[in-house]
């Protein structure tokens, strides 16, 4: 009798471990996708932007900020791809816009994050040069967030 | 009894009559198209504005692979999810069995502007043409020589999967009777040459009200409600609103909208998605000034709040209040 108590209590422990440990996994995953949208949406897209607003003349070009701006962003990318555990795509986790074929084609994924990087570093060396070259880089630097985003983004609306 | 009988039979013979004749085919007559040399550079750029490739050319992958393999060979084959079932897109190289390559440019001009393919049969407005019909007689001419300088391939597409009633080609005589008058733009007189540019390249070959406006229950666009955003054609999530409202794209300037155009960025850098992707790669291609005609015409609508709420495509139970425009 006193075996199977113990037989019983050692099971259910073990359940909850396992319940527990699913639960973090969840959580980690959650976690993930949290880190990886905040480096977009609070790092990269307002530094864009203001590289943005000064190729459109909403506010005047400014070479050390456009240069500093260029350089946060090249920050970005080593850590970035470090934020996509298995199991963290769009349909696996509410906030997460990651497509599968991030995982199908990691490489691939990382190669564009490296050019984001690659760019936004000429970017911050081409504001030194001046508004005319800055824009060229610029742009150069956006397509690498176009294709990206084309090839490894589900949409939500 | 008999007498009832005898009603009943005048009645559904009235019906069929009346259907017969309200779906009848209305065509262009041959005296209506000018004398015009046909400009091929201007036929390329009406292909280009008016998104030819993004149906007609075969995709890269599976049948609704975004991507296309090669924009000049419209060989057809792409698949389009929508309500009313599945349509797969024709052929329109001019392969003489399988293609247009038989069309003469009074057919096509049919098909543009009227909806009707040569013999009389109604097409499916999947294709645009109650957007196409405002083209211009010259740029139909232009854009038909063009296709002809296109590659003929020799591939039959898969015929529609539709459900019924739709599958009945001929009860979209209805659909046209109410949608489809064939009258070119008109340009205001009052308005800027630039707002009359953008509004032909948005209302007519660029067919932006197709997916940006809410329809009515028989499929016509609600004027009224017109590029105040809609639920998404393939039925997954919805389509922005592009008035200068609160609610659309009030705070984004001229340049922000031709830039769009350009790079497929938002003025927050934001990268669009989805179908807009192959629509914005087109107009990166046209003149600046074209995509600054179109970004003065969007800027010059009427505000409209949005016509749908926007929805969270695909976790709607889970979707938290913050998502906005992400």
């Amino acid at each position: 009798m006193r075996k199977v108590m113990l037989i019983v209590c050692a099971c259910a422990c073990a359940g909850v471990v396992a319940v527990a440990g699913l639960a973090s996994a969840a959580d980690d995953l959650a976690q993930a996708v949290k880190e990886r949208r905040a480096l977009m949406d609070d790092v990269v897209r307002p530094a864009a932007k203001l590289g943005g607003d000064m190729i459109k003349g909403k506010i005047p070009f400014d070479a050390d900020k456009a240069a500093a701006a260029m350089l946060e962003i090249s920050d970005v990318p080593e850590t970035y791809v470090t934020l996509f555990p298995a199991g963290s795509e769009a349909d696996a986790v509410p906030d997460s816009e990651a497509s599968p074929k991030i995982w199908e084609d990691f490489e691939g994924f990382k190669e564009l994050a490296q050019k984001l990087e690659e760019t936004s570093t000429a970017a911050a060396a081409a504001a030194e040069q001046g508004a005319g070259p800055f824009k060229a880089a610029f742009g150069e630097m956006t397509q690498m967030c176009k294709k990206c985003h084309k090839a490894y983004r589900v949409k939500k609306d | 009894m008999r007498r009832a009988f005898l009603v009943i039979l005048a009645l559904v013979a009235a019906g069929a009559m009346a259907f017969y004749l309200l779906t009848m085919p209305v065509t262009v007559p041959a005296s209506a198209l000018p004398e015009h040399a046909p400009d091929l550079a201007n036929g390329k750029l009406m292909f280009t504005a008016a998104g030819c490739a993004e149906c007609h050319a075969a995709p890269a992958g599976a049948c609704d692979d975004l991507d296309i393999k090669d924009e000049t060979v419209l060989v057809g084959g792409r698949c389009l999810k929508s309500d009313f079932g599945t349509f797969h897109v024709p052929n329109i190289s001019p392969d003489k069995d399988t293609g247009i390559g038989n069309w003469t440019t009074l057919d096509f001009v049919n098909a543009m502007k009227r909806g009707i393919a040569p013999g009389g049969v109604h097409l499916y407005p999947a294709f645009p043409y109650t957007s196409y019909q405002r083209m211009t007689y010259e740029d139909l001419i232009d854009l038909k020589a063009y296709l002809d300088t296109l590659p003929a391939v020799n591939h039959t597409a898969p015929a529609h999967a539709l459900r019924f009633p739709y599958n009945i080609r001929r009860g979209l005589g209805l659909f046209q009777r109410l949608y489809v008058d064939g009258k070119s733009f008109t340009p205001d007189p009052k308005a800027s040459d630039a707002v009359n540019r953008g509004a032909y390249l948005v209302l007519a070959p660029g067919h932006c009200t197709e997916c940006h406006s809410p329809r009515t229950a028989f499929g016509g666009i609600i004027a009224s409600k017109a590029f105040a955003g809609a639920k998404s054609p393939d039925g997954d999530g919805t389509v922005p609103n592009i008035t200068p409202s609160a609610d659309g794209i009030g705070d984004w300037s001229a340049d922000d909208i031709a830039y769009l155009l350009e790079t497929g960025n938002t003025p927050d850098f934001d990268v669009i998605g989805e179908t807009m992707v192959p629509v914005q790669e087109n107009m990166a291609k046209l003149d600046p000034e074209d995509r600054e005609a179109i970004a003065t015409f969007l800027k010059s609508l009427p505000p409209r709040p949005n016509a749908v709420q926007k929805s969270k495509a695909k976790d709607k139970s889970k979707a938290t209040g913050d998502e906005a425009d992400n």
